[in-house]
């Protein structure tokens, strides 16, 4: 509506001398304060988060490459839910896997966005010249080629290097980013304080990075939550078929471990991984929807 | 004023609300007012006021959600609008009651031809062969002053200029002979001289049609012109609502009496220090319990802070006025 | 006339999409690929004949000389057979891509409908416990992962420990009933995992729509809820439908369901071009790339067509 566009203005100018002082993050902080939905995704991510820093700081989790038990042992009070078919504790293994799917999610979320950030905004600086061109010339590209062919390109030529996986995601899953910085730069840059840095000759890069990417804050955070999503469910289904996680345990390798488990009628391996991987992304989308909704300018209830 | 002929509509107590984030706002608060047959009223107010809001109500085309009509009657020659089902809501918007619209360069079905949408207009509601109904848009076309209708009527919105776009709104608007036409600032998005062209049109077919409108506008200068009674609007209700001549000259509400001294005028020698009216228009949500005018009235006394005055009657060629303390015609 | 003007500018303008698809994939596929040199030679090569295996293969050619003799194999359709196989690749895709196609599109087509299905649901009562329901049940199937899925369904559907109606693997198809048993169980889970997302996707586009001035329009002229329907919203929704559906239509071709495939043992050609890039199988990558570039510049002129299609302010130009 007309509202927004003159909404757009007044956050621009003001946002540009500070980020975080600005209305629209307060309004969008008591926004997402009343979202009983986003509070709670919140409270989960929050939970899940302490899990995975438990394991990255020894506290838990460590035993999950023991051989500890029975082969397919069933739930006990020692192994609450049960073992794998060579005997390790596939609580133990659950639990780590929790932090692999964090830092995977950031790992890449951060990468990406950053990239998508940078290549999107100089797109849209420089809308219509050669280095537009090529940036969308290479969204288009990277766009065209199968997801999972590039990634297990990407894996091998690299050679088993753990962080193949990383680079495949990161090297798709910055264009979205880029596309919507790109669109939003460009209708930043015909703004008043823009045209005013401009005019008193501030250095190109400096209106980008330090006045045009903060007012686009809102977008990356967006962004960065559905890449995160986005990466746990690609580590899934590249672990499984081989090119994924290469040292540790993941959910996707519990599952890949589970599929000829899930034929002789073991599911705990299957069922352990899928539920805790569902509950974060569950947790995660609707912590991500919320986050959308609390900062679009835009969106009236109902 | 009514000129003793028959009351075409008549809106009584509307309340419209729309579910916001920030809670409930009634945009529309209690609204009453009449609409004689061949009669054309304005309808004027702030930007905000409820204007379109009681226009679209009147259509019940309020966007719901968020909007809803919470109470109120919308009697149309007798029969209340609100009451009637959805069939037969759609067998009156179009043929007897019309309503056209601000944005003429987004009102129109970009992806169909001008003459696709006003045949689909007129078979709706009359038995017409496609043919019939392809003659009877072309001779409205030309009714409104669209050159070379026969060749028009094939194009598409996007190759008519905004001035056309609305003569084709006024066209399929009239195409079934409507009794009342509901116009929502049709011409504030229009330049100047297409303004003053695109009202002629309306008001010349009026005239012919014999019927009744209901022009919104901020326009003063054009209700004074077009308009046989003029109702204002404040916040959501009518504040003042009465015949030209005496609305103009002397108008009884302090609100009407202030917007009407923000009109420029061109002999004016102060030109450029309009009067403007002070304060703020007061926050939907946050409604004051007594009059919403009164923080901004130079008249407002105890009571106005108090309660709400009601409209009156407005006998004796008076115009009717909902105010504690109105000004007093024989000052 | 216009139309096939343009189709040639159109695919003159794709050049450099194809050249950018062929150059990663030469990049990553061949120059960094796997190293076929020690799997032609026999056992203690001397230098001489790694050598000579490497000149064969054109490993000590510089890099563009490379990428130009690629590229040049591709245009030429000059692929020859398959290193791992021996079978032509041109047969081999004969035999494969038919297989992932009829193996995706049910899962596809049904997908999308029921999506568009949900979307109107949800978008006329928007706001309603049937909206609610719909949006929830799809944010939980988005947080599905496609792989838990098909297990869950192959066990559902497929192992003694659920119904035990369908094979639990495999592609044995010689009639429509193999063919009905087949395809069932992936096409149920390919539903269940596009359905959220394109259900989300739909409902947004569709009350974008609803929206417009142009509907508010219609109904004060009181236009019939079906043809609002047909005339106001679908019509002018068919853009981003058309966007999303075409530009699926490379991926059903070339990658089928990589996942699909690979779980059930089908084979299509998603598996076997994984394959190919797992074993740096070069005539089968060249044939797989060329027809990704080669299909994506079709889709997007097939796209530009049916824009002009189905909205006149697009001009082919
Ligand atoms: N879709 C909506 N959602 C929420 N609130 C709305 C909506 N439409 C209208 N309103 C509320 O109703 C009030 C009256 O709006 P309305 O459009 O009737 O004003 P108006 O008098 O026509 O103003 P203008 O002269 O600018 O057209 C607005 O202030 C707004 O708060
Ligand atoms: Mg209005």
């Amino acid at each position: 509506m007309s509202n927004g566009v003159a909404d757009l203005t007044a956050n621009g100018s003001e946002l540009d001398s500070s980020v975080f002082g600005d209305s629209l993050w307060g309004k969008a902080f008591l926004k997402f304060r009343r979202d009983r939905a986003g509070m709670w995704s919140l409270a989960v991510v929050t939970a899940y988060a302490l899990i995975a820093l438990g394991v990255w700081t020894g506290v838990w989790g460590t035993s999950w490459a023991d051989v500890s038990g029975a082969k397919w042992a069933p739930i006990s009070a020692e192994h609450w839910l049960g073992t794998n078919i060579i005997g390790q504790d596939i609580f133990e293994r659950a639990v780590f896997s929790t932090k692999t799917a964090f830092e995977v999610g950031l790992v890449v979320a951060v990468l990406a966005t950053v990239l998508g950030a940078v290549l999107g905004a100089m797109a849209g600086f420089f809308s219509g010249s050669w280095i537009d061109e090529i940036i969308i010339w290479l969204m288009g590209v990277l766009d065209s080629i199968p997801f999972y062919l590039l990634v297990a390109a990407i894996a091998f030529s690299l050679e088993g290097n753990p962080y193949a996986m990383h680079i495949a995601m990161i090297s798709t899953f910055w264009i979205g980013t880029s596309r919507l910085v790109r669109g939003e730069v460009i209708k930043l840059k015909s703004l008043d304080f823009v045209e005013a840095a401009r005019a008193t000759g501030v250095n190109q890069l400096t209106i980008i990075f330090r006045h045009i990417l903060p007012n686009t804050f809102h977008i990356l955070l967006v962004q960065a939550t559905i890449t995160f999503v986005a990466a746990i469910k690609s580590e899934v289904i590249l672990s499984f078929l081989g090119i994924g996680v290469q040292d540790g345990i993941s959910w996707g390798l519990m599952i890949a471990e589970s599929t000829f488990e899930v034929l002789a009628g073991f599911f705990n391996n299957f069922l352990a991984a899928s539920v805790l991987m569902f509950g974060l992304v569950m947790a995660f989308n609707m912590f991500s929807d919320a986050l959308q909704d609390a900062l679009d300018p835009r969106t009236v209830s109902g | 004023m009514s000129d003793g002929s028959e009351i075409l509509l008549s809106i009584r107590d509307l309340r419209v609300e729309f579910a916001t984030e920030q809670g409930v706002v009634r945009a529309v608060d209690g609204v009453s007012f009449d609409v004689h047959a061949g009669e054309t009223v304005g309808l004027v107010g702030e930007s905000g006021c409820g204007k379109t809001v009681t226009g679209l109500s009147i259509l019940r085309l309020v966007p719901c959600p968020p909007g809803r009509i919470a109470a109120g009657q919308i009697e149309f020659r007798g029969q209340d609008l609100l009451q009637l089902d959805t069939r037969q809501m759609r067998d009156i918007r179009g043929s007897r009651i019309s309503m056209i619209f601000q944005e003429p360069m987004t009102a129109l079905n970009p992806v169909f031809t001008i003459g696709n949408q006003m045949v689909d207009v007129l078979r709706d509601h009359e038995k017409m062969t496609r043919r019939q109904a392809r003659t009877a848009a072309i001779e409205m076309l030309d009714k409104v002053g669209i050159p070379d209708p026969a060749v028009r009527i094939d194009e598409y919105p996007h190759q008519l200029s905004g001035g056309m776009r609305q003569r084709v709104m006024i066209a399929m608007a009239l195409s079934c002979g409507p009794e009342l036409l509901i116009a929502d600032e049709p011409t504030t998005a229009l330049d100047v001289t297409t303004q003053a062209q695109v009202l002629d049109q309306i008001v010349s077919l009026q005239e012919e049609f014999q019927m009744a409108v209901i022009l919104i506008t901020h326009d003063l200068g054009v209700v004074a012109e077009v308009c046989s009674r003029a109702i204002v609007m404040y916040c959501g209700s009518v504040v003042e609502n009465g015949s030209i001549e005496p609305l103009f000259e002397q108008p009884r509400h302090p609100y009407t009496a202030g917007l009407l001294n923000s009109i420029p005028r061109i002999r004016d020698d102060r030109l450029g220090k309009l009067p403007v009216i002070e304060g703020m228009v007061p926050d939907l949500l946050q409604l004051p319990a007594g009059c919403r005018f009164a923080d901004r009235c130079g008249r407002a006394g105890a009571i106005c802070i108090e309660s709400r005055p009601q409209l009156n009657d407005g006998a004796g060629g008076q115009t009717a006025v909902a105010c504690f303390n109105p000004i007093d015609v024989q000052q | 006339m216009e139309i096939l003007q343009y189709s040639v500018r159109k695919l003159i303008a794709g050049i450099p999409l194809v050249l950018g698809v062929t150059f990663i994939s030469f990049l990553l596929m061949v120059y960094f690929g796997p190293d076929k040199t020690y799997e032609l030679l026999g056992k203690n090569p001397t230098p001489e004949q790694i050598e000579e295996v490497r000149r064969e293969l054109g490993y000590d050619q510089p890099f563009l000389t490379r990428y130009a003799l690629y590229v040049q194999e591709i245009a030429t359709l000059n692929f020859g057979s398959s290193e791992s196989s021996g079978e032509l690749v041109s047969s081999l895709l004969a035999r494969t891509i038919p297989v992932s196609i009829a193996l995706i599109t049910p899962g596809f087509v049904l997908g999308n409908l029921l999506g568009v299905l949900f979307a109107l649901i949800a978008a006329y009562h928007r706001g309603s416990w049937a909206d609610k329901f719909i949006m929830g049940a799809s944010a939980v199937g988005m947080s599905i992962s496609f792989l838990i899925a098909i297990i869950a369904f192959q066990i559902i559907f497929s192992s003694n420990f659920g119904l035990g109606l369908f094979p639990v693997r495999g592609w044995n198809v010689h009639s429509f009933g193999d063919y009905l048993s087949y395809v069932t169980v992936p096409t149920l889970a390919t539903v269940f995992v596009a359905l959220g997302y394109n259900t989300r996707f739909y409902r947004a586009v569709i009350v974008e729509e609803m929206t417009r001035d142009h509907v508010r329009t219609a109904k004060a002229f009181g236009t019939p809820p079906a043809r609002l329907f047909y005339k106001n919203i679908l019509k002018n929704s068919m853009i981003p439908i058309i966007t999303r559906v075409v530009f699926s239509i490379p991926f059903v071709v070339i990658s089928g369901s990589l996942l699909i495939e690979s779980y059930f043992g089908i084979p299509g050609v998603g598996k076997v071009t994984f394959d190919a890039i797992t074993s740096g199988d070069q005539p089968v990558l060249k044939a797989v790339v060329g027809l990704t570039a080669a299909l994506f510049v079709l889709a997007q002129l097939l796209t530009d067509i049916l824009y002009r299609a189905v909205d006149p302010r697009v001009s082919l130009t």
